[in-house]
C-alpha cells in the first residue's frame, strides 16, 4: 500500500489562477521524498491538498488518497492524524504561549488523556532537540527554535507521513545543520518542500520537480539534480555539493 | 516588540510579581467591586481604596511615571464618559466622582496587569472555567498583538526609508495605505493560523 498515492490532481484558485494542473505520483512507507521548482510551481498548494486543507470543497472524486484511504469530508479527522503538515513560517504555527502547551495542542484534539498527553510532549519535545524549554515563551524563541518547536508539535501527534514545506528557510548554516540531522532520525514517510537542493541531496533519495502546477521530473535526486539543462530550465540549479561529487 | 514592551521595564521582581495570579486577580477584581459600589459622597472610601494602591504601587517597585503615562492614555474615554455627566444637575461634583472611581478601577487594572504575566492569567481564567472559545480567543490575540506589531512596525521602517516629502497629507496617505496593506496581512495570517490548527486536528 502506498502511503500517499495522487491521481490527476487539479486546483484551481479563486482568482482562476491554475494551481495545480493534474499531478500524479505515488510515494511508498519509509520513502524521502524532495518537491522541488521555482517560486509559484504549486509546492505548497500541493502540501495543503495531502492534508485536506484544499480545497475549500472535497469532492468525492479522490484525487488524494493517504495509506489506501482517499480524502474526503468524512474522513478529514482521521487524514489529519496520520498526517502532520510543517507550515513554512513558524509563526503560523506556534499559537500557544508558551512551548509545552503549543507541543501539547495536537495531542490533546485527539482527545488523548492528560498524562498521554505530557508523556508526548516530553518525547517529542526530546526528539527535536528542546529538552528544557517546556515553559519558554513561543515568541522569544529563536527561528532555529521556532521551526523546531513547530516539528515537535507535529511529532507529537505521531504521524505516519510528514510533510514540510521549506523548513530550512530563514535558517543559518548550524540551524539549517541541526534540522537536517532532526530530519534525518525521523523513521516516518517524508515530503520536503525545499529550494535547499543540498538538504534534497542529504535526506531525499527521491525528488519530484514541479513547475507551473506540473510535475515535470520525478526520480532520483542524483540524478535529477546532475541534470543541469532540466535544472535550469525550471527554474533550479545544479547544486554546489554535486559539483564536488562529479567535476568535470 | 515582546510583551516586555506593554510591561513597565523597570519592574524588577517586587512584592506582588512574586504573588499568585489567581490572588492578584481576586483581590482586583474585589477592590474594583469595592470602588464601583461604593455611594456618592463616600470620599474616605475612595481615599483608603487609593491609599492601599499607592501602598501596592510602592511595595511592587514599578515606575510611578510608567504607569502615569499608561494612565494619561486611557483618559481619553474617562473623560468621554464623565463629560457626559457635565450636562446633568450638579454636573461637576458628579464628574469629578466619576473620574476619581474610572482612575481607581484603572490603575488597579494597570497594577494587576504589570505584575501578572498573561499566560498567568489566562490560566487562571481557564481553572475558572470561563468559557474555552473565550480563552482561545484571548490566547491568540495575546500571541499575535507582538506578530503584528512587529510587521507594522517593519512596515513603518520601510515606508520611512523611502519617505522623501514631508508633507502632512503625504504622510497621512501612506499611512492610511499602511493600516490598509497590515490589515489584508493579518487577515491573510489568521487563515493561515486557522489552518495550521485544523492540520492538528482543531474542531
Amino acid at each position: 500500500m502506498n502511503a500517499i498515492e495522487i491521481t490527476g490532481l487539479k486546483y484551481r484558485y479563486h482568482d482562476g489562477t491554475e494551481a495545480l494542473r493534474g499531478i500524479s505520483f505515488q510515494v511508498q512507507p519509509g520513502e524521502c521524498v524532495a518537491l522541488l521548482g521555482p517560486n509559484g510551481s504549486g509546492k505548497s498548494t500541493l502540501l495543503l491538498h495531502l492534508n485536506g486543507l484544499l480545497p475549500e470543497k472535497i469532492s468525492a472524486a479522490g484525487a488524494v488518497k493517504i495509506q489506501g484511504e482517499p480524502l474526503a469530508a468524512g474522513n478529514l479527522e482521521k487524514i489529519r492524524r496520520q498526517v502532520g503538515l510543517v507550515f513554512q513560517d513558524p509563526d503560523d504555527q506556534l499559537f500557544c504561549p508558551t512551548v509545552a502547551e503549543d507541543v501539547a495542542f495536537g495531542p490533546q484534539q485527539l482527545g488523548l488523556t492528560e498524562s498521554e498527553v505530557a508523556g508526548r510532549v516530553k518525547k517529542s519535545l526530546a526528539q527535536a532537540g528542546l529538552a528544557g524549554f517546556e515553559q519558554r515563551v513561543t515568541y522569544h524563541l529563536s527561528h532555529g527554535e521556532k521551526r523546531r518547536a513547530c516539528l515537535a508539535g507535529v511529532l507529537a501527534c505521531e504521524p505516519a507521513v510528514l510533510v514540510l514545506d521549506e523548513p530550512t528557510s530563514d535558517l543559518d548554516p548550524r540551524g539549517r545543520r541541526e534540522f537536517k540531522a532532526l530530519l534525518r532520525e525521523i523513521p516516518a514517510t517524508k515530503i520536503i518542500a525545499t529550494h535547499d537542493l543540498e538538504m534534497a541531496v542529504e535526506l531525499c533519495s527521491r525528488s519530484i520537480i514541479l513547475d507551473r502546477g506540473e510535475v515535470v521530473a520525478d526520480g532520483e535526486t542524483m540524478r535529477l539534480l546532475a541534470d543541469e539543462a532540466l535544472m535550469l530550465a525550471h527554474g533550479l540549479e545544479k547544486p554546489h555539493i554535486l559539483h564536488h561529487l562529479h567535476p568535470h | 516588540m515582546n510583551e516586555g514592551t506593554l510591561q513597565s521595564r523597570r519592574s524588577a521582581p517586587g512584592f506582588l510579581h512574586r504573588l499568585p495570579a489567581a490572588a492578584k486577580l481576586a483581590g482586583a477584581l474585589a477592590l474594583i467591586l469595592i470602588i464601583v459600589l461604593t455611594p456618592r459622597g463616600q470620599w474616605a472610601v475612595l481615599l483608603t481604596a487609593a491609599l492601599v494602591l499607592g501602598g501596592l504601587l510602592l511595595a511592587s517597585r514599578l515606575s510611578i511615571w510608567f504607569l502615569a503615562k499608561r494612565l494619561l492614555l486611557l483618559e481619553p474615554l474617562v473623560l468621554g464618559v464623565a463629560g457626559l455627566m457635565l450636562l446633568q444637575p450638579d454636573g461637576l461634583a458628579l464628574c469629578g466622582w466619576a473620574m476619581c472611581k474610572a482612575n481607581l478601577c484603572l490603575l488597579t487594572t494597570l497594577l494587576l496587569s504589570q505584575t501578572t504575566p498573561a499566560t498567568g492569567m489566562l490560566r487562571v481564567l481557564q481553572r475558572l472555567r470561563v468559557p474555552w472559545l473565550f480563552i482561545t480567543t484571548l490566547t491568540l490575540l495575546h500571541r499575535y498583538l507582538f506578530v503584528l506589531a512587529d510587521e507594522a512596525e517593519r512596515m513603518r521602517r520601510a515606508r520611512a526609508s523611502r519617505t522623501f516629502s514631508r508633507s502632512r497629507r503625504f504622510q497621512w496617505q501612506t499611512l492610511s495605505s499602511v493600516v490598509g496593506q497590515l490589515f489584508v496581512r493579518a487577515s491573510e495570517r489568521a487563515e493561515r493560523i486557522y489552518d495550521a490548527m485544523c492540520a492538528r486536528g482543531w474542531k
